[in-house]
């Protein structure tokens, strides 16, 4: 807003009081939300970083797959696998601090008793508890990538609210308070000359 | 079966022997550059006609791997082809059934899942081979299916484990009676003819130590790995396997004699590892190890018969080994490690 322009008016400057509570109000709303998404943000990391002890985990289970494939052959293993019933899982959208952020809500476990071969058994389970870390990474992922953007927004919100528009109309307030200051001061002091002005005249 | 008709077929296998592929053969198949270095030198060898048949760019591991089972296949058949009528070709006959019951399991795996079961996921064999009609098998809509089309072949007495099935929910019971309609019905035959009960018998011992040691790791209730055993003992007498069952893993080679004892040792302390994917390489090399000896000891014997069968297996599960190792880009120890001696 340019100082310049704005109407000195004892009904602006209200309005201008008014709006500044409101846009302190929104910054504090929008600086807990900062917080909370910081906060959240924390906690996901804290599943992300074993993401590292995931990926090792996993060659192992690439390479039990393999053991198992040069074991028993492509069909055997095949036919094996097929008595898999699969782990069954829904990805839903969810709501934190007004960020829409998936959520994978697993079904029925994924079953493997049927699985006979030792090899193929021992492949097939850390096939599955691999998978399970893998959804629980992923949705920890794709959480952090949603909050972290609009963490960033927020950020930049409450840095915008806090260094340009607060200040600005802060600005506008004293100009228009020193203004208004100023005008009472020039009518109070023509009123006295007026009144001297016809004192005088008498 | 005459001392002739044996005589025969003793010598007849003493000549089929010679195809086999030796174990260096095997390491140097093992140290081969790609796929299709392995299929090239495969080239001399039996397999030389189907991979022939084969064009280069649909060569993997899965169409090579056909062509192994085919001509295993192919070997089982010819063995008991060259048998004379009589006992001997009908103990080979029931021996070669377990490419039926493998292809039988893989249906029922596939029903059990819900997945669709194609031909090309089972064993490459002939219609003549085989009395169970598997294009119907592979319609069938469910288990239940496959099991009253079956109502009228050797493997009808699976209906009456269709409850047990479906109350433990795993096919391992199906298959477990799969197994001991299998090995019962050569069990009957093989005092009939000596010398076919070492090596018989040896492999349902093994079977049952593997099915113990891999389910009692998994935690499988004993009642289910009774159920899971075949009910047949050689020398893994029947007592020795109930107190396998009840007792724990580390105290089965102190319950075990001789060569199981050691072979029991070496399987607990791969458990004990982590390392259950081997587990299955230490028991059938236990066997092929035992098979390839029958070849010295029992030259003129119907033992000699059966442990080339076992050596045919032992070659195609070394070849699946190699070209699927050389599928994946395993290097050539990982390959090496895994191969039967033979």
């Amino acid at each position: 807003m340019s100082v310049g322009r704005v109407a000195v008016t004892r009904g602006v400057l209200l309005r201008l009081r008014e709006q500044l509570e409101f846009t302190k109000r929104g910054k504090e709303l929008l600086e807990m939300k900062r917080d909370n998404l910081a906060a959240e943000t924390n906690r996901l990391l804290a599943k992300i970083n074993a993401r590292h002890e995931f990926e090792q985990r996993l060659m192992e289970t690439y390479s039990a797959l393999r053991t198992a494939y040069m074991t028993l052959g492509y069909s055997r293993l095949q036919s094996q696998a097929s008595t898999v019933i699969p782990l069954e899982a829904k990805v839903r959208l969810r709501s934190v601090m007004g960020v829409l952020v998936p959520e994978i809500v697993r079904g029925k476990e994924s079953t493997i008793n049927s699985v006979i071969d030792p090899s193929a058994y021992a492949a097939a389970q850390q096939m599955t508890e691999s998978l399970g870390k893998l959804l629980t990474i992923a949705e920890a992922e794709a959480r952090i990538e949603s909050i972290a953007q609009e963490l960033m927004l927020t950020n930049r919100k409450v840095n915008a609210l806090e260094r340009v528009i607060l200040p600005g109309l802060m600005e506008t307030l004293r100009y228009i308070e020193g203004r208004l200051e100023e005008e009472t001061l020039e009518e109070f002091f023509r009123a006295k000359r007026v009144k001297a002005v016809i004192r005088g005249t008498k | 079966m005459g001392r002739g008709a044996s005589v025969y077929l003793v010598t007849r296998t003493h000549g089929l022997r010679t195809h086999l592929i030796t174990l260096r053969d095997m390491q140097n198949l093992a140290r081969a550059k790609n796929l299709r270095d392995v299929s090239d030198s495969l080239l001399k060898t039996d397999y030389a006609i189907e991979l022939g048949q084969l064009p280069t760019h649909e060569q993997d591991a899965a169409t090579l791997e056909n062509v192994i089972l085919r001509k295993l296949v192919e070997r089982f058949f010819f063995v008991r082809r060259s048998a004379a009528q009589g006992k001997m070709q009908d103990i080979l006959t029931r021996y070669c059934a377990r490419f039926e019951v493998e292809n039988i399991k893989r249906v029922i795996r596939a029903k059990h899942g819900g997945q669709t079961a194609e031909e090309s996921n089972l064993i490459p064999l002939e219609r003549e081979h085989t009395l169970v009609n598997f294009p119907a098998l592979l319609k069938a809509k469910d288990v239940d299916e496959v099991g009253s089309l079956l109502r009228d072949t050797q493997y009808h007495s699976i209906l009456s484990k269709l409850q047990p099935y479906k109350e433990s929910g795993t096919t391992l019971i199906l298959e477990a009676a799969l197994d001991k309609i299998y090995f019962s019905r050569i069990w009957e035959l093989v005092d009939k003819i000596h010398g076919t009960r070492n090596l018989i018998g040896e492999e349902i011992d093994l079977r049952n130590l593997l099915t113990l040691f891999s389910l009692k790791t998994r935690g499988v209730s004993p009642r289910l790995i009774e159920d899971a055993t075949i009910p047949i003992s050689y020398a893994l007498p029947k007592t020795t396997l109930q107190s396998l069952i009840q007792s724990r893993i580390e105290e089965a080679p102190i319950l075990l004699r001789g060569g199981y004892s050691k072979l029991a040792s070496e399987a607990a302390s791969l458990l004990k590892a982590g390392s259950s994917l081997l587990l299955e390489r230490v028991f059938f090399r236990y066997l092929y190890g035992d098979a390839s000896a029958a070849l010295m000891t029992h030259p003129l014997q119907a033992e000699y018969v059966i442990a080339y069968i076992l050596l045919c297996e032992a070659e195609a599960k070394n070849l699946v080994s190699i070209v699927t190792g050389k599928q994946l880009n395993l290097s050539e120890e990982e390959i090496s490690n895994g191969l039967f001696g033979v």
